[in-house]
């Protein structure tokens, strides 16, 4: 067990921190702070800006084949992230780098991969995801919208929902039910479409803050050709189930709130409460040791995991969800926390009364991005207890009646 | 970076958790702790004959010259069997501060006793106030002839009545600072006017009063320099801290399975008891409260063992397993039901130490000050 990183590794990591100060001192100064700033409309040029930087250097393309512009090694996927949590750049389209690419990679024939990975990896292509529907939220399985197939296309109808970035993304991928007959999983599909196809609605939904981060996207006879559709038809749900590849240690997220709680430390150090520095107050320094070393925690965690996939990509399931869980927690505690610090200003929007130009009354709101979307800390947990644990899965109450109605039936 | 452990640590762990599943079954360790003396020098022999009393020390002092992350790995499975005895004292509180400070004489002295098992040490740190603070160091040292001679009271002093010999912490002058003026002393335990008595503890680790009347030890007992021995309990309690922090990991490492098998056995409702949702999530959380805790040990562990500053980041461990033993324990007793609470079951076990564990070398309120600092919080 050694934390060390190999000299190699250092110099790559100091070229991602190097890289990502130098483009964050081009911040505009109304940018919107957040791990959801990509999606915030005002930011997109500097969204771009950022986006065209990665893609020059190669870094969209980090651990992927060299056939197709590959750089790097998972671990620089790790700096990458690392540094770009801390100096709070988007530019990095989740979407497509984090998900989609990973799945083509595992999942894709040559011809998918050559038609969109270029795209991704040039930074030219932005997606967006389309799993959840008003009534498959936790429960994806339960699905409706329809791909139905006619001859060289898919005729697709439904409604997708809570569809991040669609606003801002050329491009989707999505689940959809390609056989009203089959069985829950088995007759979903993994299809791509360009979200400028004819029969598209996007309508904005409001965040909590009023951002406009995600949508509702409504089909209405949208034709797709057939050959966009990644793996077999009806076998969606083993792509989308595809673990192969992502880069699950949230070290992102992680150095994130690392550089959120630096912040904290100087406002604290700062600011005189009734001539006395914030600093000196027993209970905020309690309670500021707690949040660091809860932080450091899964930063230790988020290594110990990167570690683990670097060596092989299937390790580590369960301390990831773990992970995801313990850094969701404490986004939410974080931003309750600042705020409260900030007393009367805690309440305060991004304006000329706010402090700390009013990143903690923002992260009081948009904390729940990591608690709630990609799994909820409820389905993580129940990972965590069923496949880390072993426990048995519970009964619902709809399977004890009907085991108890088929016991009845064999009497 | 290697996330995983060697070879030879990985059989270091499984060699010591087998030598300890043996000796220290469930109802040896209750016996030791009703025992008047937590000490079962049977078992000890069995230890120094596997090495682990050397297993820090340098092979010139007949130790096996092996690092702190594979002590680590012994204190774990200690923690997870919860083995009672002065192993802990020996090394950390022994061991360690004659290597940190000793001279040539009293390393060549001790180190190799130490190594064999003939030797039991401890350290007589804390007073009334109960503190690992300089300003807590009241018992004084005072020069006469070739000696000093001590007076006063030391508390909660692990394993004092077993103790051979135990490093007395002294002020011998009131310096500019508390921490100036501090000597420590190599005190043979049989020296007249020393009076040992057990303290009754949650923990039943024989946590002692030792009282110093008139106690004269000769100069050349004092370990390091005469009024600079601050410093050196620095590093020591630093090192305990972690160590102890390793041993509590172990324990919740235990705590999880355990629980998780209690849940698959244990039925009511028709149902295996892990069936139950509730209880799933409870125990998802005890297995993130372990996950998280493990690699911040593990990293402060490293660093320890490499000799790197890791004021902070000790700190942080020792302050987040401090609260996680004592959650794990505590969500454990709640699952057993009313079994848990019965003194014959093993969540108690856990429940008790994990409190005392908590409070040596450093409670969380303590932890927390240093991290605020360690963190620029301006004081
Ligand atoms: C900010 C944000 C961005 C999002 N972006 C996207 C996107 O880009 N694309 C997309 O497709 N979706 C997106 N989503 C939707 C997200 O995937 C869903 O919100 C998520 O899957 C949960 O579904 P739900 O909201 O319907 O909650 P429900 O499934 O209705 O859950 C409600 C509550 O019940 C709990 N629960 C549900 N089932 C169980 C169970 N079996 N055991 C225990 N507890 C359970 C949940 O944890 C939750 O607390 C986004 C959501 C948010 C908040
Ligand atoms: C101090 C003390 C005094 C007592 N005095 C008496 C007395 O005078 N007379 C007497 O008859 N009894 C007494 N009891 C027994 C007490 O009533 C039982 O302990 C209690 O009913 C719980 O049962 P159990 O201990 O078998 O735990 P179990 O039922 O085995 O429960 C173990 C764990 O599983 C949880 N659990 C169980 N079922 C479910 C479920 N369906 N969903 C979610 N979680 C579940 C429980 O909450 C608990 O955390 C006493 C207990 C204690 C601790």
């Amino acid at each position: 067990m050694d934390f060390k990183l190999s000299e190699e590794e250092e110099k790559r990591r100091k070229e991602f921190l190097d890289g990502c100060k130098e483009l964050a001192k081009e911040k505009p100064e109304d940018f919107i702070e957040g791990i959801e700033a990509d999606f915030e409309t005002k930011n997109q040029p500097y969204v771009t800006r950022c986006r065209k930087e990665f893609a020059k250097r190669g870094w969209l393309r980090l651990g992927w084949p060299a056939e197709y512009g590959g750089v790097g090694s998972h671990m620089d996927r790790v700096f990458f992230g690392e540094a770009r949590g801390y100096y709070g750049l988007p530019g990095v389209d989740i979407f497509g780098i984090e998900m989609l690419a990973p799945t083509l990679l595992a999942m894709g024939n040559k011809e998918v991969k050559d038609r969109y990975l270029p795209g991704i990896g040039n930074g030219d292509t932005t997606w967006c995801e389309l799993y959840s529907e008003p009534n498959a939220g936790s429960d994806l399985a339960a699905l409706t919208a329809t791909a139905i197939r006619k001859g060289d296309e898919y005729v697709i109808n439904g409604q997708k929902t809570w569809t991040t970035n669609a606003h801002n993304a050329d491009w989707g991928f999505g689940l959809f039910r390609t056989d009203p007959q089959g069985r829950k999983r088995r007759n979903i599909s993994f299809l791509l479409m360009d979200m400028k196809t004819p029969g598209i609605t996007i309508k904005p939904l409001e965040y909590l803050n009023r951002m406009h981060m995600y949508n509702e996207v409504f089909y209405d006879d949208v034709h797709i050709p057939a050959d966009q559709i990644i793996g077999e038809e009806n076998q969606g749900w083993t792509v989308s189930q595809a673990l192969v590849n992502f880069e699950r240690s949230n070290v992102l997220a992680v150095s994130a709130v690392r550089r959120m709680l630096e912040t904290l430390v100087e406002y604290c150090n700062e600011t005189k409460v009734g001539g006395k520095p914030l600093a000196q107050d027993s209970v905020i320094r309690n309670k500021l040791a707690e949040m660091a070393t809860e932080i450091e925690a899964s930063r230790t965690v988020a290594y110990y995991i990167a570690d683990q996939q670097n060596r092989n990509q299937m390790a580590a399931l369960f301390e990831s969800s773990a992970a995801k869980v313990f850094i969701g927690d404490i986004f939410e505690r974080l931003g309750a926390l600042g705020s409260d610090i900030l007393g009367s200003y805690g309440q305060v929007s991004a304006s000329r009364w706010a402090r700390q130009r009013g990143i903690w009354e923002s992260l009081y709101q948009t904390a729940f991005v990591l608690t709630i979307s990609m799994g909820t800390n409820e389905i993580q947990k129940n990972i965590i207890a069923w496949y880390g644990l072993n426990m048995p899965r519970p009964l619902s109450p709809v399977s004890i009646e009907k085991a108890l109605a088929a016991a009845q039936a064999a009497k | 970076m290697d996330s995983t452990f060697t070879e030879e640590q990985t059989m270091l762990r499984k060699s010591t958790a087998d030598f300890l599943v043996e000796k220290y079954p469930e109802a040896k360790v209750r016996e030791i702790e009703e025992s008047d003396t937590g000490h079962d020098p049977e078992i000890w022999r069995g230890m120094a004959e596997l090495g682990w009393m050397g297993l820090v020390i340098p092979e010139e002092y007949e130790g096996m010259g092996m690092t702190f992350q594979d002590l680590s790995i012994v204190l774990e499975e200690m923690g997870r069997n919860i083995a009672p005895g002065p192993f802990f004292c020996t090394v950390l509180e022994g061991a360690y501060p004659i290597l940190d400070a000793g001279s040539e004489e009293q390393k060549k002295e001790f180190l190799p006793k130490i190594a064999n098992g003939e030797l039991i040490f401890t350290l007589a740190l804390l007073e009334a106030d109960g503190i690992y603070d300089a300003s807590g160091i009241a018992v004084k040292a005072v020069p006469k002839g070739d000696d000093f001679v001590i007076n006063g009271t030391k508390l909660f002093v692990e394993q004092a009545i077993n103790a051979d010999y135990m490093i007395v912490v002294t002020r011998t002058r009131e310096g500019a600072s508390p921490e100036d003026g501090v000597t420590l002393f190599i005190v043979d335990a049989k020296t007249p006017g020393i009076h040992c008595e057990v303290i009754p503890t949650i923990g039943m680790e024989k946590l002692c009063e030792v009282s110093f009347k008139d106690v004269a030890i000769p100069k050349k007992n004092i370990l390091g320099e005469l009024d600079k021995g601050w410093p050196i309990l620095s590093k020591v309690m630093e090192r305990a801290a972690i160590a102890k922090a390793s041993e509590s990991l172990g324990a919740m490492d235990g705590i999880v399975p355990m629980t998780t098998d209690y849940l698959k056995d244990r039925v009511q409702y028709d149902e295996p008891l892990a069936q139950f949702q509730a209880l799933q999530h409870i125990m998802a959380d005890m297995f993130i409260s372990l996950t998280t805790s493990k690699y911040l040990v593990y990293e402060a562990v490293w660093m320890e063992s490499e000799g790197l500053p890791c004021a902070k980041e000790v700190a942080m461990a020792k302050a987040y397993v401090n609260q996680n033993y004592k959650e794990l324990s505590r969500l454990m007793i709640r699952l057993y039901g009313a079994n848990g609470t019965h003194r014959e079951f093993k969540p108690g076990l856990y429940y008790r130490r994990a409190k005392a564990a908590s409070i040596a070398f450093g409670d969380t309120g303590f932890q927390r000050e240093r991290i605020a600092r360690a963190i620029g919080l301006v004081s």
